[in-house]
């Protein structure tokens, strides 16, 4: 089946001016290793795919959204009841969130697990790290917009813990808050996080995280690369374009409909508009993906060795962060063998386990 | 950078420890000191003689009243040696009889300059209101068995009405009460039946007041009067019931003016449907002609009233049951994820509509009530029509979805099939 006259003429007409063909070539000559753990590789392109469709649908939600006290929680009422697809484009935004939130800490891990963090990639895990700090600043942000009562009082919990850092939690809190406490002040503020702020550093650092993955291409890990070495036979690989690039659009085909499905059967819910006068219902609880610190927080005893359990959880959770931040510098040598390498996946998977109880937790308190 | 670790732990460790501290207890006011010889002679007695003692707590032993401000007597005198000096009749010990105590307690609660002493704003009518009362009638007739003052709030140990364990607290009075009127023997004597109590305790008021807490629920004073034959001012039982019912009492006192051919005397006003002290909550099957209709008490088949109760009772009963559909309707299309929030709160136009109807079956006016019955017919019809243009949506979204689930599975069949078509060419390295 060849193109029609008039297409093929557009085509050469795109070609002269911007010059596609070698951004295609690019793609054709990039390979990308072919083992047992890359399945892997596919994370990062969902995780993209996935942001793809929050920048679409919250563009779509900017339409009909108000951002103040008043009208916030009414907006998206008339969204989801009066605006044809309205609920269907909140929904795949709220579902596409948490899939999203859900599909990078796999990348993230999985990166961490298969070493893809050592040199000269270093640069590349720093970024992913700070994106995935953003993205749940979008988690965090977006959560309140609606404005009904257990976004209400899970920002207000959410920002009292930010709130209880040390030195720096009451400037913390007030900058988050726009004041002493949870108002339509916070509201505006929160949109204005959500819609330009970190947009705008993600516009950036993602930029710099995929310039960084074309420019050292896909990690082989560690144990895949000895045992290519030692038998001598080189990777198997195949072209980013077409191989790689028709596998990841089948799972993005995937996610789609995943997201679909969801969002026909189980339309993301509105609840009841905020009160701030009424008392705190019953079961408030932040996103999952908050689960387990939010969990840690409160199994902590109010005081240990005279010192408050809250602040010192906060500390502790700050420090793992930043560990985690500089992972690439503390675990120089992940070869195979390597004993503070493995300590380093012990530790994740530690890590992994601690962090799936405590969000199972969350929604499955232990009585008694 | 040391340094700066440090002063950062201090810090840190400063503002931990501060806010770990425990906030001091509030020390309770003490009781006010009273030298009384009473006190400590009859400290030694037992039995009755022993009992006042008890009661420090007593509402006039707070404010400063002791036992020779209502028994007289010398609390400087006496003692061990000498009961008879404390106890000298000329200087008024002794106490007052049944039938001169309400007299006694309205030397004080009747002098309005005294009391103001103790409390500014409370009354001091308590005795007049008390003689428009049967019991006070009876009193003052020399029946020494009728009820009086300490009968109902004790002779010591009296505690405010607010104090919950005042007998006459919201929550003491019916039981209070019922000490007298539960008492077939007494209330024998006056040809009274004793089932009050008992019957006040199945009631919708005594449900509010014990099961919800709900102080402001009548019990027995607020229907007969705390010390009067009725609350002050009221001369009627649709006037008694009207004080809380407003909207219902001003209805049926607009139908007194308007159809005055009417026999509404007291005695066939509101305890006719509702019962007096067994007061049961209202539903609308008691409008009508059905079996639990309170209509056909007295309307029979064969006058216009009858057709009359018969057309709103049905109509009443078919819009609270079209109501019911359109919420349940509502819900179910709400769990199934539409957003109804904006219907189902329309529909609220329609139980307003039901609320106003049933409070204005108390005007006697078919028209009047059955505008308003139609009114919510349309609310509550409005409602069931969202509710099932809420399930076309429904089944347009899963026809939706089931159309583009399978336009993406074309879609990654058609992928699947290129990418075999390229990969059995020379694709891999």
């Amino acid at each position: 089946m060849t193109a029609p006259a008039w297409l093929a003429e557009a085509g050469r007409w795109l070609e002269e001016r911007v010059g596609l063909s070698q951004f295609v070539e690019l793609g054709r000559h990039k390979q990308v290793p072919l083992h047992k753990h890359s399945v892997w590789y596919y994370m990062g392109g969902m995780t993209l795919f996935l942001f793809g469709i929050q920048v679409a649908t919250g563009i779509l939600l900017l339409l009909y959204y108000r951002p103040s006290e008043g009208e916030a929680f009414e907006s998206v009422q008339f969204l989801m009841a009066r605006v044809p697809f309205g609920w269907l484009i909140r929904s795949i935004h709220s579902w596409s969130a948490n899939l999203l939130v859900f599909v990078l800490f796999l990348h993230m891990f999985s990166a961490f697990f298969l070493k893809a963090f050592r040199k000269p990639r270093e640069l590349t895990w720093l970024t992913g790290v700070a994106l995935m700090a953003l993205m749940m600043g979008f988690g965090f942000s977006g959560y309140l917009l609606p404005w009904n009562t257990l976004a209400f009082f899970a920002t207000q919990v959410g920002t009292e813990v930010a709130g209880r850092v040390p030195m720096v939690g009451e400037f913390a809190l007030r900058l988050l808050r726009g004041g002493d406490q949870v108002t339509g002040g916070t509201l505006t503020r929160f949109y204005g996080i959500h819609v330009a702020i970190l947009p705008a550093l993600t516009t950036v650092i993602l930029g710099v995280h995929l310039m960084l993955v074309q420019k050292h291409g896909m990690s082989v890990p560690p144990k895949i690369e000895a045992e290519s070495e030692r038998t001598g036979e080189p990777l198997r690989s195949h072209a980013f374009l077409p191989n790689f690039l028709i596998r990841d659009a089948i799972g993005w085909c995937a996610a789609l409909g995943v997201l679909a499905g969801l969002a026909a059967v189980f339309p993301w819910e509105l609840g009841v508009k905020a009160d701030p006068f009424a008392s705190a219902p019953a079961g408030i609880r932040p996103e999952w993906y908050f689960g387990w610190m939010f969990q840690s927080l409160k199994m902590l005893p109010p005081h240990i060795l005279g010192f408050e359990g809250e602040v010192l959880g906060i500390l502790a959770i700050s420090a793992a962060g930043l560990v985690w931040f500089a992972v690439p510098f503390l675990d120089r040598s992940p070869k195979p063998g390597n004993r503070v390498s493995l300590a380093f996946v012990a530790s994740g998977w530690l890590a992994l386990v601690y962090m799936a109880v405590t969000t199972a937790m969350v929604y499955w308190p232990v009585k008694g | 950078m040391r340094p700066w670790l440090a002063l950062t732990f201090l810090a840190v460790a400063g503002a931990a420890w501060s806010s770990a501290q425990e906030p001091k207890p509030v020390k309770a006011p003490e009781p006010p000191k009273i030298e009384s010889t009473c006190i400590s002679c009859h400290r030694q007695l037992s039995d009755a003689a022993l009992e006042p003692t008890k009661h420090l707590d007593d509402v006039h032993f707070q404010r400063g009243l002791s036992c020779h401000d209502c028994h007289g007597g010398d609390p400087t005198k006496g003692g061990d040696d000498d009961p008879a000096a404390a106890h000298d009749e000329r200087k008024g010990w002794g106490k007052p009889t049944r039938l001169q105590i309400p007299l006694f307690c309205a030397k004080c609660h009747a002098d309005a300059a005294y009391m103001k002493k103790f409390n500014p704003a409370t009354r001091v009518d308590q005795l007049s209101e008390y003689r428009t009362s049967v019991h006070g009638q009876r009193n003052a007739k020399g029946d020494d068995r009728t009820a009086v003052c300490v009968d109902c709030h004790g002779v010591h140990g009296i505690r405010t009405v607010k104090d919950p364990r005042s007998k006459v607290h919201p929550t003491q009075v019916a039981d209070t009460c019922a000490r007298c009127h539960n008492d077939s023997e007494l209330m024998a004597r006056y040809g009274l039946p004793t089932n009050q109590p008992g019957a006040y305790k199945t009631s919708v008021h005594a449900r509010a007041l014990y099961e919800k807490g709900d102080l402001s629920a009548p019990t027995c004073n607020d229907c007969h009067g705390s010390h009067g034959a009725a609350p002050p001012g009221l001369q009627t039982v649709a006037q008694v019931c009207g004080s809380c019912h407003t909207r219902e009492g001003s209805l049926y006192r607009e139908t007194e003016k308007k159809k005055p051919t009417l026999n509404l005397t007291p005695a066939i006003q509101c305890v006719v449907c509702h019962d007096n002290h067994a007061v049961q909550p209202p539903s609308d099957e008691m409008l009508g002609v059905g079996p639990k209709s309170t209509c056909t008490n007295c309307h029979q088949p064969d006058v216009p009233q009858y057709r009359s109760a018969e057309r709103m009772g049905r109509s009443i009963q078919a819009l609270s049951a079209r109501l019911e559909e359109a919420h349940r309707l509502l819900d179910q299309a709400e769990r199934a994820g539409i957003e109804v929030t904006a219907d189902r709160f329309a529909l609220r136009t329609g139980r307003d509509h039901l609320v106003e109807a049933r409070v204005l079956v108390h005007a006697f006016d078919e028209e009047r009530f059955l505008a308003s019955v139609d009114e919510g017919a349309k609310s509550a019809n409005a409602g069931v029509t969202a509710a099932e243009r809420a399930f076309a949506e429904l089944r347009q979204r899963r026809v939706g979805l089931v159309v583009s689930l399978a336009v993406i599975a074309a879609v990654i069949a058609g992928l699947v099939l290129k990418l075999r078509e390229i990969e059995r060419g020379p694709g891999l390295s």
